[in-house]
């Protein structure tokens, strides 16, 4: 028999019974349905941790920290990390002479832009401050970001523009954090001056006076010092949190007073000494840099920390993700397939004595059991077709529903599920696998109808 | 006369099990059927008649013995072997004609085309020259439901004959047919072993009809050959 034959065969023989074929088709959209919308979400998630990631250039940093300083930010007393007390061990020669340790400063920054793949170095800076537009005030983190690094696009701008490296007083601002101030255009905020107020510690004679003189909280070292800025570029809040909700230059932090997160030790760094950082990143042009210059940063007495390094990690989480995802779809498509192994079990009990004219007039066992595998996967292939527009329908109303409940709270517009071509393909591919191996029992059991009961068969 | 002994059984022997009890429905039976003949079998219910045709259409295995046709031993081929010889070399009808319901007459017809993968615009324009011998064209169209007895059994034999096969057997054609039809299907079958050199083995209970078309008369008892009865030659 020839391949249209049995096609043409299979698809008049289902539309025979048209009714049975489709309530068992709609069992198998249904099956395929639940199990590409389950897929799609586990993409669409993957996808958009992933494309957040490359957004924001985070495969491209690799984080930069002492070994040596015992007490200071750096050093790992994480008694999970493996490596600490081998570090611990091979930083004991430079904790004996601290000047033997290699530093986080100025001159290691100019080393490390020399290094191959290296596009950029700068420390890591964020700080918390007091944010007033008008007479509103908000609390937030300040991201220091250098111009260069914002061009390269890790920071989506929704109006104005970048700031210019020769006007430090320029400030980028998110757009959630710009609602929160009671500005809902971000093209209203462009040009307006905003304070920047941080915290300081202030042990000047004044206060040491009034901390020893008054009671209860007011008694600390603290200070408020306001700066003047104008925005000029407001930026889409990334998702998972960002970096911040506001961004200055280097150049602009370098002459603010402020308490930084993550460089609290320098406030009890010795007069005169020079200026160390505890943390700095290093940005490589692209990913496969990051380990030739992990390497070469190691070498040199530094601890680093990539999030590439996390990214087989991740990798596994979501391949866990998708196989829970895909045994639960797959609940549907084995109720789906026992659908099918009842309908082929009527359709051959049905043509019991069709069989048998068929055998009578010359068909081998390999036909009649091609036929019907073939309206088994006929059914298969109908069920992925719409099973998968099915699924991409459902998926898009949920879709359009998150989006709508997440808009409420100033989150970002995503697309919660993907439809890569090879799940389209794989799920009519894997809808007409399935049916047929519904369809083999059914199918055996036609094939092994003796002629001659089958011709008397009433 | 002499013999070619186109169709040879040897000792054909069928055993049927029902329950611990075995039946024989055929008993040593060694016959030769030479080409272009045609040959009735007769006798009772129960006699092996079906059997005997079942076996020589290669629908049926012998429990023992052997089929020989045109020197080809049948009795030892494969499944697949034998539903290619049901396919080219014989041609099959049966007493409930066993047409199926849901094709028109040209669809039944050109069904054993199928199997033989011949292209469909070719299945379709031989069945309905085939249809045309058996005087059927105009009702090429109707489904079985929409056709006389004598009709359905006509285009039964258009699906026998559209592979061209040697052999026609006919499991009682007229068995559900009246007296007048029984005669046309008869005359019709008559017709192409005269005419087609087709040889054909045909049982019947009409003996009578039976001596006035047939070449040759078997008569089966318990499963064994009880008589033959030649009827001479025929112009």
């Amino acid at each position: 028999m020839r391949i249209a034959d049995y096609i043409e065969q299979a698809g008049g023989n289902l539309w025979k019974k048209k009714l049975r074929t489709i309530l068992t088709t709609v069992g198998v959209v249904i099956g395929v349905g639940a199990l590409v919308s389950m897929f799609a979400f586990g993409q669409g998630i993957q996808k958009n941790i992933t494309e957040q990631f490359n957004k924001v250039d985070l495969f491209n940093y690799i984080n930069v920290s002492t070994r040596d300083r015992s007490g200071e930010p750096g050093h790992s007393h994480d008694p999970d990390d493996p490596d600490a007390g081998a570090m611990d061990d091979a930083a004991a020669p430079a904790d004996a002479n601290d000047s033997d340790a290699p530093a986080l400063d100025a001159q290691f920054l100019e080393e490390a832009r020399r290094i191959e793949g290296v596009e950029t170095a700068f420390p890591e800076m964020r700080f918390p401050a007091q944010i007033c537009l008008g007479e509103k005030e908000q609390f937030t983190l300040v991201q220091v970001l250098p111009a260069n690094l914002l061009r390269s696009g890790p920071l989506p701008l929704r109006s104005g523009r970048c700031y210019d490296p020769c006007e430090p007083n320029e400030l980028i601002i998110t757009d959630s954090l710009l609602r929160r101030l009671g500005v809902n255009e971000p093209s209203e905020a462009l040009g307006k001056e905003i304070e920047v107020a941080t915290v300081t510690l202030d042990f000047s004679l004044t206060n040491l006076l009034r901390m020893v003189f008054s009671s209860g909280d007011q008694g600390l070292p603290f200070a408020r010092k306001g700066y003047r800025f104008t925005i000029v570029g407001v930026a889409e809040r990334l998702p998972f949190g960002g970096m911040g909700d506001v961004y200055v230059q280097p150049e602009a932090a370098g002459g603010m007073r402020k308490l930084s997160l993550t460089s609290i030790w320098e406030f009890f760094r010795p007069a005169g000494e020079a200026a160390n950082y505890s943390t700095v990143t290093v940005r490589v042009r692209s990913p496969k840099y990051i380990a030739p210059v992990k390497k070469e940063l190691e070498s040199r007495g530094f601890r680093t920390f990539a999030l590439m390094d996390q990214l087989e990690e991740m990798r596994t989480g979501f391949l866990i993700m998708d196989m829970f995802l895909l045994a639960v779809g797959m609940i549907g498509i084995t109720v789906a397939s026992l659908g099918i192994v009842n309908t082929m079990v009527m359709s051959i009990l049905e043509r019991y004595r069709e069989i048998g004219i068929m055998k009578a007039v010359g068909a081998t066992d390999g036909d009649v059991q091609r036929i019907f595998l073939f309206e088994s996967g006929v059914i298969g292939l109908l069920g992925g077709l719409f099973g998968l527009a099915l699924g991409w329908t459902v998926s898009m109303v949920i879709n359009e529903v998150i989006n709508g409940l997440m808009a409420r709270q100033g989150a970002p517009r995503m697309d919660y599920f993907s439809f890569p071509w090879w799940l389209c393909l794989g799920a009519i591919g894997f809808s007409i696998l399935v049916s047929l191996a519904a369809g083999i029992y059914p199918t055996l059991r036609a094939a092994r109808v003796d002629p001659v009961v089958a011709l008397r068969h009433d | 006369m002499s013999t070619d002994g186109f169709i040879e059984t040897t000792d054909l022997t069928k055993l049927y099990e029902t329950g611990t009890v075995e039946v024989a429905a055929l008993r040593d039976v060694t016959l030769s059927i030479d080409r272009g003949r045609f040959v009735g079998v007769t006798g009772a219910s129960g006699s092996g008649k079906s059997t005997l045709v079942n076996l020589l259409g290669g629908l049926d295995s012998p429990s023992s013995g052997t089929i020989r046709v045109d020197g080809r031993l049948i009795s030892d081929l494969s499944k697949k072997e034998l539903a290619l010889y049901r396919r080219n070399t014989v041609g099959m009808i049966f007493q409930s004609f066993n047409l199926v319901n849901a094709y028109t007459a040209l669809e039944n017809v050109a069904f054993p085309l199928l199997f033989a993968g011949v292209a469909k615009k070719e299945r379709r324009l031989r069945a309905r020259e085939v249809l045309r011998t058996v005087g059927l064209e105009a009702r090429a169209d109707h489904r079985p439901a929409e056709l006389s007895g004598g009709e359905q059994q006509r285009v039964a034999i258009a699906r026998a004959l559209v592979n061209e096969p040697r052999i026609l057997l006919a499991d009682e054609p007229t068995g559900n047919l009246d007296s007048k039809t029984s005669r046309q299907i008869i005359e019709t079958l008559s017709g192409l072993n005269r005419h087609h050199d087709l040889t054909v083995v045909m049982i019947s209970h009409e003996q009578d009809l039976l001596r006035e078309f047939a070449h040759e008369l078997i008569c089966l008892q318990d499963g064994a050959v009880v008589g033959r009865e030649a009827m001479g030659e025929r112009s």
